[in-house]
């Protein structure tokens, strides 16, 4: 576009007044001066279009100008009045910038004595939403995004909640062990029986292999409800339960003292005592963490039939990933990276991991911190299992938070909406795609009729932002901060304070909180590319380029401005 | 909207990199278009391509090369993904015998969703790793056979066979086209529309495919 040219490229942040307005005139004139440009589209899109000539980013069109812009920058096309554009220019500038973050000092003055949050965490998630939070502090507030504690509860609430949660999470490890232990077993029996059946004498390895991954194959889509065939009926819990009995000293018991003894020497002596699985009475004692207990309780029944070369399946790709885990956490974790080789190589003995000889020892204990609670994660939503993304996912998780039972808590917390992306029957991903096309659909029906005409409408392309929440397009710190908002959306909504204190969150950010922030924020990237998209790509394969090689070269909190305003205009439409 | 010099060609092929997590794919098309390697590669998620350009019998083919997460559980949401292919390399891990056992699953999964003239290769990877090997080239090349695959071994790593292997792969889908009453001398207009070409039977001289079953 003539108008993007030249002198209106401008730096984003401390704008000079003077040339705000030089900008403007000219920009203003240029409009009044060629208005064929800018025929073919509504008055809406015709501002738009000059709006990207103001707008500071360097990256092609942008859709996604704050409704406050637009009425500025009419005003100041009807009037030539350019102050006006100015205060909006530079207003807008400054939303672009990041907020101010959650600080320490303002995290510490929100409790009361009891070391319970002041008016029910209001003001808490008020200022994550806007601002994320400060590096320092994430470990001790995100268990609170992440609902491990309820925002309402005291000091002693969370020191027993932690203290139970701890001990749940040994007692899933330990299941992770015998399981594996059983599943080799018993994979090793199924082999041999089935090599014994199938007497043709012709490449038994493979006749027995594919027709075991076959039974594998079509067992899982129905596993939640399956009745088990006996050959491969080797579950986790009856056999944990007669494992249990019948194990006495052994290798098992030594490995899950060495791994425990290095997670925290002290907090496991009751290891024996604690019930094979946990039982659903506890879990209707625990009404604060009612959300994630759901999904415990599904675990109780569902685990009757889940398979163990599912499981042993989801050991061999949880160590592939973990080997090959983005070590981007390095620079913010510097305790994490002191790790010593004997401890690291420890754990890894511990958990099982091989292949890590190219590594240096903090991510080889990152690799097998990612393993035993991505192992421990697989027993408790059995469903899901372990799918490639989740480590990606979990990745961030405990590079901020060095205890394994809190980051496990915390990424159940993360899960328990995230896991609808691992799904097998893949509705949780296309309604997801299914929104952020419907949202580009209402903004943009230009963008949406070009995305039609290449029958990439469903929004296929962004795939990958979808299942690993922008994990692959955004840096490290981006990731967190845009996770921190979205999480803060979430725990508002789970403590209900949507509907109390609506008005009250709504002084500082006009967009409610909503589950789908992170599919605005989909849509708001690919708004921004939407000049691109429209004159250059013609088919969904270019588009899908452009969403793969985003990385890098996405402003995070322009990307949430730009979510936030398309809240605000479609929320209650989507 | 004019093309590029560099993005002139005779045809598009497209193909489909599968096999299991951690045999290699990313890093063969890595090697292949941009003689790249990592050792540290990430896991895939979600489909990712990427393309060359290079001549095959004489025509300038633009290679577009499809990679994907190796999980079983993304197949499904990416049917998509084989959507328009010609060719798939198979991929296996010579140090990993289960990644080899596979291969007859994704035969399966080729028979499935890509159209059943699909030209197949079967490559066993990370020829480089020898002390650890544990699927012989004797047992793989048998199986190719029986299943009518081409077949080569490769390291990515030491970029053995990887040209050698996309050439092959090109070569025979090229050789498949051009036997195709669309012509080469009006080359490619249906291909580069991205639209599925049937390949008809009557091509004798390629390697049965496996696929006239189910």
């Amino acid at each position: 576009m003539v108008l993007s040219s030249s002198g209106m490229r401008r730096r984003q942040s401390k704008t000079d007044i003077s040339q705000v307005l030089a900008a403007v005139t000219s920009a203003a004139a240029a409009f009044l001066l060629m208005p064929e440009i800018f025929l073919g589209g509504d008055g809406q899109s015709r501002i738009f279009l000059l709006a990207e000539a103001f707008d500071s980013s360097d990256r092609g069109g942008n859709a996604l100008i704050p409704s406050s812009f637009n009425v500025g920058i009419a005003v100041a096309v009807t009037t030539m009045a350019g102050i006006t554009l100015a205060a909006t220019l530079v207003y807008s500038s400054r939303r672009r910038r990041r907020k101010h973050a959650l600080l320490a000092k303002q995290w510490n003055g929100l409790f009361d004595v009891d070391g319970r949050l002041f008016d029910g965490g209001v003001k808490f998630l008020k200022k994550t939403r806007t601002g994320g939070v400060e590096p320092s502090i994430r470990v001790e507030v995100w268990p609170f995004l992440l609902g491990m504690y309820d925002l309402k509860s005291s000091k002693s609430d969370r020191d027993a909640i932690k203290a139970k949660k701890r001990r749940e999470y040994a007692e899933l490890r330990k299941q992770c062990r015998q399981i594996s232990k059983r599943g080799e077993k018993s994979f090793k029996l199924k082999e041999a029986s089935e090599n014994n059946s199938n007497g043709d004498g012709e490449d038994k390895s493979q006749v027995s292999d594919s027709s075991s991954l076959d039974e594998a194959t079509s067992v899982r889509p129905s596993r939640s409800s399956e009745v088990s065939n006996s050959s491969i009926e080797l579950n986790g819990r009856r056999e944990l339960v007669e494992q249990k009995e019948d194990d006495g000293e052994n290798t098992t018991e030594n490995i899950c003292k060495t791994e425990t003894d290095m997670l925290d020497p002290d907090s496991f002596d009751d290891l024996e005592d604690t019930k094979p699985l946990l039982t659903s009475t506890e879990m209707e004692d625990d009404k604060l963490y009612e959300p994630i207990y759901s999904a415990l309780g599904n675990l109780t029944m569902r685990s009757v039939s889940y398979k163990v070369e599912d499981f042993v399946t989801w050991q061999r790709i949880i160590r592939l990933d973990a080997i090959r885990a983005n070590a981007e956490w390095v620079i913010y974790s510097p305790c994490q990276v002191s790790v010593s080789e004997e401890k690291a190589h420890q754990l890894a003995e511990s958990v099982r991991l091989k292949d890590y000889d190219h590594l240096e020892p903090s991510r080889v204990y990152h690799a097998c911190r990612l393993v035993a609670i991505l192992e421990a994660y697989a027993v408790y939503d059995s469903e899901i299992g372990y799918c490639q993304g989740m480590s990606d996912l979990l990745s961030p998780i405990i590079s901020v938070i060095e205890e394994d039972d809190v980051a496990f808590w915390c990424f159940v917390g993360f899960m328990r909406r995230a896991r609808h992306n691992f799904r097998l029957d893949e509705v949780g991903i296309r309604r997801q795609l299914n929104i952020v096309s419907k949202i580009i659909k209402c903004k943009d029906s230009h963008l949406y009729r070009h995305l039609e005409k290449l029958q990439a409408e469903d929004c296929f392309f962004v795939y990958r932002m979808v299942v690993v929440l922008f994990r692959k397009e955004l840096t490290f710190e981006q990731t967190l901060c845009l996770w921190e908002v979205m999480w803060a959306d979430q725990a508002a909504i789970r403590a209900g304070i949507i509907k109390c204190a609506w008005r009250w969150l709504r002084l500082r950010l006009r967009a409610p909180p909503t589950e789908d922030l992170l599919l605005y924020a989909i849509a708001a990237s690919v708004l921004q590319k939407r000049r691109l998209i429209i004159d250059n790509y013609s088919s969904m394969d270019e588009i899908m380029k452009e969403c793969n090689s985003m990385a890098g070269h996405l402003d995070v909190w322009k990307l949430l401005d730009d979510a936030h305003d398309l809240v605000v205009t479609f929320h209650d439409k989507i | 909207m004019g093309r590029r010099a560099d993005d002139e060609y005779d045809y598009l092929f497209k193909v489909v990199l599968i096999g299991d997590s951690g045999v290699g794919k990313s890093n063969l098309l890595s090697r292949f278009t941009r003689n790249e390697f990592c050792l540290e590669s990430k896991s895939t998620i979600g489909v990712e391509f990427a393309t060359r350009t290079l001549q095959v019998e004489g025509r300038t083919v633009k290679a577009q090369i499809w990679d994907t997460a190796g999980q079983e559980r993304y197949r499904a949401i990416t049917s998509a993904y084989y959507r328009g292919a010609l060719g798939a390399l198979l991929v296996y891990d010579v140090t990993k015998p289960t990644t080899f056992e596979n291969v007859s699953r994704w035969l399966k999964e080729l028979r499935d969703h890509a159209d059943s003239n699909i030209v197949i290769m079967l490559i066993g990877n990370k020829t480089d790793l020898k002390h650890l090997r544990a699927v012989a080239t004797e047992d793989a090349q048998s199986f190719a056979e029986r299943e009518g695959l081409s077949f080569i071994e490769t390291s990515a790593l030491e970029a053995t066979n990887v040209e050698k292997a996309f050439q092959t792969i090109l070569s025979e889908i090229y050789r498949i086209i051009s036997k195709k009453p669309l012509s080469s001398d009006e080359p490619a207009a249906n291909i580069k529309e991205g639209k599925t070409l049937v390949v008809g039977p009557q091509d004798t001289d390629t390697k049965k495919t496996c696929c006239s079953t189910s």
